[in-house]
């Protein structure tokens, strides 16, 4: 059963940047209620599309250097890496039909 | 069957028995990052790292590289991997929920210590009550769980608002997991005056606001396991689901045609009592100490408890926790039957169609051995919604009517008399109790009638029985939430379940009932 792909500050090049894949990243905190309340959705994702889009998730206190890189300024944030590149970021709590627009675009 | 614990995949990040060490920094949801880092040398790109304290030899170490399934010092249990000999402290050990749990928990291994400072039992002497099951003194009750089960509890007499003494004791014992029963928990106590009321918010949540700092200055990592209840959401009458504290991702607002996730905000609170506000302030104090320094918390929002059973109170007629049936401290399935088995009518208030949670003690003892077996993360407010099932007053009172005469041969009548709270005693009802099956492994079983029997045992005994009959003028209640100082009416008598049998006084008057 897919999980969502946990990184680190030192697979973040590898998994994310050179993915040939798309891949949604959830900048989360365990401090961060909003964060937990996104996990489940997270989770359903995994399992759903990562046919189409590679689900991560990376804790920012555990990798500083990928949070500040990208220049998290709260948590959640989703990024959406399309060739290593960012297409779209949110910010805060979304539901999974926000979520799926997200990956859409 | 390792792989099958819920608590096999957490990590050192979990544990309380680590120090946190590195890059540690508290902030918001939104709090700059790039602000804050610009105010640091650059040395400081260190990730967070853990140090054990049971193994300081392994130095620092990424908090994630070690699961508890791995860890020599987490061990299999009924209830998930339990660190060894945890040190648990219980606050309020002396009551009806934290004698079962300090029993339960020293026979699991766990080096239980706890605190009490007799204020239950003075409450319910102040009422001019007493619990039905006599229980010994603390002295009695430590030796004899030595004697009889070979558990040592280390047990302090203190009250939690002399915060010295507490953080002295916490510093001494350096718990893992601290639960927090130490609260005084009625409603109608808090609603008696101003006095009571100011008491009862006081002590809950001026202690609790004492305990989280001193838990922050000594013992941050430790888990706080924290008693709130069903009663902090009220009942809405929208219907709208009753969520484990905080709303789902995918619940939205929608305002003017645009949509926000409320994932992560706190649910509102809908508070039925003076009592009950003091654990509102409690959700909110707890939320916002994790969220400033990174303390671990659960709240736990139990609904009604019942029960007088587990294998270690069970052990030993000195053994037994408390149990009370005045109208303050007595919870309602347990009132149900001590009338029961007096011939006093079950008394339902108004309606009798208020629906709450219910879970037997057992089994919140399960509930809670879980939840300290999975310590919630470095700045984690979890809520559960601690129930087994729900129904309404009136079917839970048909319930013990039941057991009492089929399995005792007992008459049990049952009747509605006025309410004395301001409630809705007819409302939608839909809790969500899913974290704890879904999170932490915990099998419901409706135990209801099974725990009843129980009790109907327990209490048909001739001295409490006898200990029943004493204080039966304290089961109906007396105190109005408009402050009018009186005792309720009967509004009918229902003589069978199903077949309602109305009594009608002559000319429409009610009937005055308990004495």
């Amino acid at each position: 059963m897919a999980k969502p792909l946990a990184l680190a500050d030192n697979s973040f090049e590898n998994e994310v940047i050179a993915s040939k894949q798309p891949v949604l990243v959830d900048f989360w905190a365990s401090w961060c209620p909003p964060c937990k309340m996104v996990e489940p959705t997270i989770g359903e994702l995994a399992q759903e599309i990562s046919d189409k889009v590679k689900i991560t998730k990376i804790n920012v206190d555990q990798n500083p250097k990928s949070a500040s890189d990208y220049n998290i300024m709260g948590v959640p944030t989703f990024i959406l890496f399309k060739d290593g590149k960012e297409v779209t970021r949110r910010v805060g709590a979304q539901s999974k039909a926000q979520l799926l627009d997200m990956l859409e675009t | 069957m390792s792989g099958k614990l819920h608590n096999a995949e957490c990590t050192c990040w979990n544990c309380p028995a680590i120090n946190l060490a590195g890059k540690v920094d508290f902030r918001a949801c939104g709090q700059s990052t790039a602000e804050f880092d610009k105010r640091k040398d650059t040395s400081s790109e260190s990730h967070i790292m853990a140090e054990c304290k049971r193994r300081p030899e392994l130095g620092l170490f990424d908090p994630t590289s070690i699961t508890f399934r791995e860890c020599p010092e987490w061990v299999e249990s009924p209830y998930g991997y339990l660190l060894k000999n945890m040190r648990v402290m219980i606050l309020g050990m002396d009551g009806y929920l934290g004698w079962t749990l300090a029993l339960w928990l020293s026979k699991l291994g766990c080096r239980v210590s706890g605190v009490d400072n007799y204020s239950r039992r003075n409450w319910v002497k102040e009422r001019g009550s007493h619990t039905v099951v006599p229980v010994a003194t603390m002295t009695d009750r430590l030796h004899v769980a030595k004697e009889v089960l070979d558990t040592t509890i280390d047990f302090r007499e203190l009250d939690i608002m002399d915060r010295e003494l507490l953080k002295e004791f916490i510093e001494e014992i350096k718990p893992e997991a601290i639960v927090h029963y130490g609260e005084c928990p009625s409603a109608p106590y808090s609603m008696i005056d101003f006095e009571h009321a100011s008491y009862v918010q006081k002590n809950n949540v001026i202690g609790t606001l004492g305990l989280l700092f001193t838990m922050h200055e000594a013992v941050p990592e430790t888990s706080l396991i924290k008693l709130g209840t069903m009663g902090e959401y009220g009942t809405p009458l929208t219907g709208r689901p009753l969520f484990e504290g905080m709303f789902p991702a995918d619940a939205v607002l929608s305002w003017q045609g645009r949509q926000w996730s409320m994932g992560g905000e706190l649910t509102p609170r809908d508070p039925v009592s003076f009592y009950h506000c003091s654990k509102v302030q409690d959700t909110f104090n707890v939320y916002e100490a994790c969220k400033y320094w990174w303390l671990r918390s659960y709240d736990v929002m139990q609904g009604v408890i019942y029960g007088v059973h587990t294998d270690q109170v069970s052990a030993d007629p000195r053994l037994r926790t408390r149990f009370d049936i005045d109208e303050c401290f007595g919870t309602v399935i347990n009132r149900y039957v001590a009338q029961a088995v007096i011939g006093f009518p079950l008394t339902l208030y108004g309606a009798g169609e208020q629906v709450r949670g219910f879970i037997a003690l057992e089994e919140a003892m399960r509930c809670m051995t879980r939840l300290i077996a999975k310590p919630p993360e470095p700045g984690q407010y979890g809520v559960v919604n601690q129930m087994s099932g729900y129904c309404s007053m009136r079917r839970l009172a048909e319930t013990v009517k039941k057991v009492g005469e089929k399995e005792f041969g007992l008459k049990v009548k049952i009747q509605r008399v006025e309410n004395p709270r301001v409630e809705a005693d007819r409302h939608p009802f839909e809790p969500i109790f899913k974290n704890l099956p879904e999170e932490f492994g915990f099998v419901q079983k409706n135990m209801l009638e099974e725990e009843i029997y129980r009790m109907f045992k327990l209490l048909t005994q001739r001295r409490i029985k006898g200990r029943i009959e004493e204080k039966k003028h304290l089961i109906l209640p007396k105190t109005w939430w408009s402050g009018v100082k009186k005792e309720v009416e009967r509004l009918e008598l229902i003589e069978n379940g199903n077949d309602i049998k109305k009594v009608k006084a002559e000319d429409g008057e009610t009937v005055s009932v308990g004495r």
